[in-house]
């Protein structure tokens, strides 16, 4: 019968204390600093190596590169680069094998879509996705 | 209101009836509304939530989606399901938990039929309800709604007996079962005073019989799915929820009565305040106790349970009787 009581006063007196829920959809949730997000892709740094697309274990990375403007330039630059989220399981090999530091991860992770064809994120996007972008990759 | 009943029957006061069961429908309609909404927040607080927030303005629409909702449902029957006794379950159910509140004195005038046997009355009504479930858990053709129903039947049963038992005391103190004379009985002192071990067996007893936690085993979310309605969905589920609720506002306004003085005031000095709302303020501090006990408890384990309804409030409530009699017998001058 006591530890009834009890239950009763513990719970009455959790009613007026303050509540933990965070308000997450109308406030960002603020992400741990090595957390894996969405990648962010600079093209002025890639070299077109295909190391990225290579490691990936999903092949969710497809690139294609176009030869240097300037024929006395040596090697190749980056013509489109896609990432499709709909495979990619934000594993980090890609940032990790990348010798530029062209493709980083970012804390962003809100990808949901009303259709699958939103999730082939291009060149342009992934460029754009400049928000949040971690620090040491 | 009650003259209403002795006049002759006629068209006008039909109508009458009609419009007056109407108004107490939607007051039950809104009583059921905010009690859900009020549960999911209340417990919400008490688990350091914030409860319902999204459906208009503080989450106050919550429970109007959420109906809306389980109305735009498919109305599922299983195939092999007893179509008849599928279809009335749900009546059965629901009818009498809403025929009960005919006796109820909400305060000296506001009462539909004033009963000499009132208590009666919604003792033998609202063990009705239980057939319902059982016709739901049979009529179901699934094994958990059976378990579901039969565990019902079992625990309704069993604990009515002591929830009967606990308020023969008040019967005897008032010499009377009519609900306004047990109300108006109480001028001096509330009968939860005289009458506490009563008290406590009728509050675990209603407990029971309103399928509440810790007793709420027939629908034991975790071990049986829903319990005896796990098949019914949309409208028919719908009565079973308005069942549920409008047993517990029943068996709020009786505790109210019986225990709480009914529209009386704490004290004769604060009688210029309406009835309605002393009945009101008790009969909400016996919904929120319900709530706070169910965030509190958690379920009681089978085996458990019918040897307490036999063994500790069955004993406990005839001992409260024969010390009422006892006591009322000396006062009365026998011994």
């Amino acid at each position: 019968m006591l530890g009834l009581a009890k239950g009763l006063g513990y719970t009455f007196k959790k009613l007026t204390e303050k509540k933990i829920t965070h308000f997450y959809p109308d406030v960002p949730f603020p992400m741990p600093p090595r957390f894996r997000g969405i990648q962010h892709f600079s093209p002025e740094k890639c070299i077109v190596c295909n190391q990225c697309a290579r490691i990936c274990p999903t092949e969710c990375i497809q690139l294609t590169g176009k030869p240097h403007p300037d024929p006395d330039k040596k090697g190749k630059l980056i013509d489109t680069y896609d990432i499709n989220f709909e495979l990619c399981i934000l594993c980090d090999l890609c940032t990790e094998v990348c010798p530029t530091e062209a493709i980083v991860m970012t804390n962003n992770f809100e990808l949901a879509a009303y259709s699958r064809d939103e999730l082939y994120k291009n060149l342009k996007w992934l460029d754009d996705n400049n928000t949040n972008v971690r620090e040491e990759n | 209101m009650s003259t209403l009943l002795q006049q002759a029957p006629s068209l006008g006061n039909t109508i009458w009836f009609i419009l007056a069961a109407v108004v107490l429908l939607a007051v039950l309609l809104g009583f059921v509304t905010y009690a859900i909404y009020f549960e999911r927040k209340v417990i919400g607080w008490m688990q350091l939530r914030i409860g319902p927030n999204r459906v208009g303005p503080l989450g106050l629409l919550q429970t109007v989606a959420d109906v809306t909702k389980l109305l735009l449902k498919e109305d599922t029957r299983p195939l092999h399901a007893d179509k008849a006794l599928f279809t009335l379950a749900p009546i059965l159910a629901y009818a009498p938990a809403f025929a009960v509140l005919a006796v109820m004195p909400f305060t000296e005038s506001i009462q539909f039929a004033d009963l000499g046997i009132g208590l009666l009355y919604y003792i033998a009504l609202s063990g009705i309800t239980v057939l319902g479930v059982i016709t739901a858990g049979w009529a179901s053709n699934n094994k958990y709604s059976l378990i579901g129903g039969l565990r019902s039947a079992a625990q309704m049963i069993s604990y009515e007996v002591p929830l009967v038992m606990s308020v023969v005391g008040i019967v005897l103190m008032t010499g009377s079962m009519n609900l306004r004379e047990i109300v108006e009985a109480q001028r001096d002192v509330w009968n939860i005073v005289p009458q506490f071990i009563g008290f406590v067996v009728f509050i675990v007893a209603a407990q029971a019989e309103l399928n509440r936690t810790p007793f709420d085993l027939p629908e034991a979310e975790s071990e049986l799915v829903a319990g005896y309605h796990v098949e019914y969905s949309g409208f028919r589920f719908a009565m079973f929820m308005l069942a549920e609720y409008v047993y517990m506002f029943g068996m709020g306004t009786l505790i109210t009565i019986l225990f709480l003085g009914g529209w009386l005031p704490i004290h004769p000095a604060l009688s210029f305040i309406p009835g309605i709302i002393w009945f009101v303020l008790k009969f909400s501090l016996y919904v929120f106790f319900q709530f706070w006990l169910r965030a509190t408890m958690p379920r009681m384990r089978v085996d458990q349970l019918m040897s307490f309804a036999w063994k500790v409030l069955l004993p406990v409530a005839l001992f409260n009787i024969l010390l009422t009699a006892v006591v009322i017998s000396y006062q009365n001058g026998m011994f």
